[in-house]
């Protein structure tokens, strides 16, 4: 029972509180410097094949989704909803407080003897009230800056929320790709829906960088008869059928055509990287590789010169897959440049109408807006606890007609007690006490 | 790079080394005027700097806060800005002795960078990046202000009796709640930039936060600030070892800016 005891108590500290933060920054700096998402391989073929299986072994291949980040975020939260049942009853028991007894526990600074007790509640902002103690003395009291005692108590549920929006929109959220060109439609993954990319333009400025990139799009709920359209840019993306939809990306298309002997054989639009096996021997196959705008070779190979069509380069490779063995051999690669063809036996390629394809992304998140209110809690937690200073007077008559006046300000006791000293022109003690330990003292 | 714009810079570096000598001079000869002085340079050098960050943003048409250069002197600028509030307020012309290097060495890396001005891409065509950018300058300028007061403390508290830490540089007290000061500030607004920074990534690439290099490390930053905050409510954590991971912070703030873009890549780096 007694160790039960000490487990839960070590859950609910601020200690445990202070080991899992520290152990969260060294996991997401590791997690920085180790590429993420690669595969065994790859490791091995960057470090050493023992320091690849460690890597993968240990999570560390995807430091942010893997079980142990999650336990120590989960552990997290918990702690944070310990803490913050635990103090609740005490925070609302000392914003309740008042009167005269508003200062319980050791004062951050006093002074006795005062003629004058109002010089200090106009010096700190506060109004005094007054009252009369049991033995009938005056009494004048204050207090300042209260909701201050909330701060971090706000930020904490702040910091919850935010942890358990971004939790859940990782769990729930649904994320396609679509790429083509203008006049394509294309399926969005499972969903049903049908994305047309009724235009795109790139708008290049005078120095040939780009301005901005603009897709017409139209999202078809084919199932529901439901349609919508709208523009997106980079830094505005459409919000159709309830998904955004992002211009995330582009690159250059071209369309293939293949001829036999002289008679149109088959012709598609391909993106830089995609392939085209040939209809009739699909053996034979082209790799559109990457296009040059304003084709120039330089030492470094191919490259351009420019971002406007002037002299338009397609890199391309060709390839036979053998059929008994599934190898694949290539037979050539190359840059055709306008008016230029590729030539196998009867087979005739050429490339031409050269255009950007866009690449959108489609998105939900169900829970952003509860990250969103998460971080701006965590906001206002931060202001409360870290600019108001809750602060309390209070001042009590003496029998001979002077006054003891006390004052409290955890949080910013050396500044306090130095305007403290300047109005009763004594020096006080320089005891150091931290926030937390004088607090509990006043709670007892 | 304008004309204008260039002689302001270089004058920025000059007012900065001589702010910086006034405030040696003071810390040594213990002479208020040299204080005054000192604090009257820094006050000048910031306006001249103002105006030469002014000119820029003419001439390129937009806030000049988007490359390393640009982030660098406004960094130098926010923590000029920063110490100097600090000095006044706190009444703390010391901070300047050991502020001042810094600003001094902050302006100095971003002389080294490329000056050109360069288009934006269209990711980067956000009134966000503004407010973002802006946020992050008083956030490092003030992570800046607590580092050289943590590093004080810390060397302030193997002073000697009577040595010169001991003569010459104020209680660990003060400086203790002077840095802590400091880092709530650079908290607070470090949390704007993060908040502003995710508002902005969720519109241009349609994710808030994707753990990038540069999200990571801000998020490292914010945590190791988080537990300084927790490390002082403690008596005997107080002190000594909040000073250390004030310190620590500003590694991560430092290796955020520039170990970020250089050993990391990412969508910040803009490569
Ligand atoms: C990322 C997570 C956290 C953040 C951002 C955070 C933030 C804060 C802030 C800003 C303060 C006020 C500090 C000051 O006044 O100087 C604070 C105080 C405190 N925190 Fe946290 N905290 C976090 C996690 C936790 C956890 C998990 C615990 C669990 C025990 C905890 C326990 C406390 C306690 C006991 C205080 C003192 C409360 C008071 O002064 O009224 N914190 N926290």
């Amino acid at each position: 029972m007694a160790a039960l005891k000490k487990i839960w108590r070590f859950l609910s500290s601020m200690q445990f509180a202070v080991i899992l933060l520290v152990i969260l920054a060294a996991a997401c700096a590791g997690g920085s410097f180790i590429p993420q998402g690669l595969t065994l391989q790859e490791y091995a073929s960057a470090y050493s094949e023992r320091t690849a299986s460690l890597i993968v072994a240990l999570g560390l291949d995807d430091v942010f989704h893997c079980w142990w980040f999650i336990v120590l975020s989960v552990f997290l939260c918990g702690n944070l909803i310990l803490c913050n049942l635990i103090r609740l009853p005490g925070l609302i028991k000392r914003t309740k407080r008042s009167g005269g007894k508003v200062i319980l526990g050791e004062p951050t600074a006093a002074a006795e003897g005062v003629a004058d007790p109002n010089q200090f509640f106009e010096r700190f902002g506060i109004t005094p009230k007054e009252e009369k103690d049991e033995d009938g003395r005056a009494v004048l009291y204050g207090d300042r800056h209260r909701a201050g005692i909330w701060g971090a108590w706000v930020c904490h549920l702040g910091v919850l929320l935010l942890i358990l929006g971004f939790g859940l929109g990782q769990m729930t959220h649904r994320e396609y790709t679509v790429y083509g060109v203008t006049g394509e439609s294309l399926p969005v993954g499972d969903t049903g829906l049908v994305m047309t990319i009724d235009d795109f333009r790139v708008k290049l400025r005078e120095d040939d960088t780009v301005s901005q990139y603009t897709a017409e799009l139209t999202l078809t709920d084919t199932a529901k008869g439901l349609t919508e359209s709208g523009t997106a840019e980079v830094n505005r993306p459409a919000e159709l059928l309830g998904y955004r939809c992002y211009q995330n990306s582009t690159g250059w298309a071209a369309a293939v055509t293949v001829t036999k002997s002289g008679s149109f054989l088959q012709e598609e639009v391909l993106c830089a990287g995609e392939f085209l096996p040939v209809l009739d021997l699909p053996e034979l196959v082209v790799l559109f590789n990457a296009f040059y705008p304003d084709y120039v070779l330089t030492d470094e190979g191919p490259a351009t010169a420019s971002g406007s069509i002037r002299n338009p380069g397609y890199l391309y490779s060709l390839y036979y897959l053998d059929p008994a063995t599934e190898e694949e051999h290539m037979l050539g690669m190359n840059v055709l440049l306008s008016g230029e063809q590729i030539t196998v036996d009867d087979y005739v390629i050429t490339f031409s109408e050269p255009q950007n394809y866009t690449l959108i992304q489609i998105k939900k998140d169900r829970f952003t807006w509860l990250a969103l209110l998460g971080g701006l809690i965590v906001l206002c937690g931060l202001v409360l606890a870290l600019y108001l200073k809750p602060m309390r007077l209070s001042a009590l008559r003496e029998e001979d007609g002077t006054w003891t006046v006390k004052g409290e300000c955890r949080k910013s006791a050396p500044i306090f007690r130095e305007q403290f000293e300047k109005i009763s022109g004594v020096t006080l003690p320089r005891e150091q006490d931290s926030v937390l330990e004088q607090e509990k003292e006043t709670e007892r | 790079m304008t004309n204008a714009e260039n002689v302001l810079f270089i004058a920025v570096m000059v007012i900065y080394l001589i702010t910086m000598l006034l405030y040696f001079f003071f810390v040594i000869f213990k002479k208020t005027p040299l204080a005054k002085a000192a604090g009257g340079f820094q006050a000048a050098g910031l306006l001249i700097h103002t105006a030469a960050l002014v000119l820029r943003g003419i001439a390129a048409g937009r806030l000049p806060m988007t490359n390393q250069y640009e982030f660098a002197t406004c960094f130098a600028w926010g923590l000029c800005l920063v110490s100097l509030i600090f000095i006044v307020k706190f009444r703390f012309p010391v901070l300047g002795a050991f502020s001042a290097p810094v600003t001094f060495l902050i302006i100095g890396y971003a002389a080294m960078q490329s000056r050109e001005i360069h288009e934006l891409m269209p990711a980067l065509q956000s009134n966000w990046l503004g407010v973002h950018v802006s946020t992050a300058v008083i956030s490092y300028g003030s992570f800046g202000v607590s580092f050289v007061l943590s590093l004080i403390y810390l060397f302030r508290e193997k002073a000697k009796e009577g040595g010169f830490w001991d003569t010459h540089i104020p209680a660990r007290e003060k400086l203790d709640l002077i840095s802590y000061r400091s880092v709530c500030l650079g908290l607070l607004f470090l949390t704007l930039t993060i908040l502003t920074g995710a508002i902005w990534a969720e519109r241009a690439w349609g994710s808030y936060w994707s753990w990038d290099p540069k999200e990571t490390w801000s998020l490292v930053t914010w945590l190791i600030y988080a537990v300084y905050l927790h490390l002082r409510l403690r008596r005997n954590w107080k002190g000594k070892l909040a000073a250390i991971f004030a310190v620590a912070g500003f590694v991560c703030v430092i290796f955020t800016y520039i170990g970020v873009n250089t050993f990391l890549p990412g969508v910040h780096s803009y490569k």
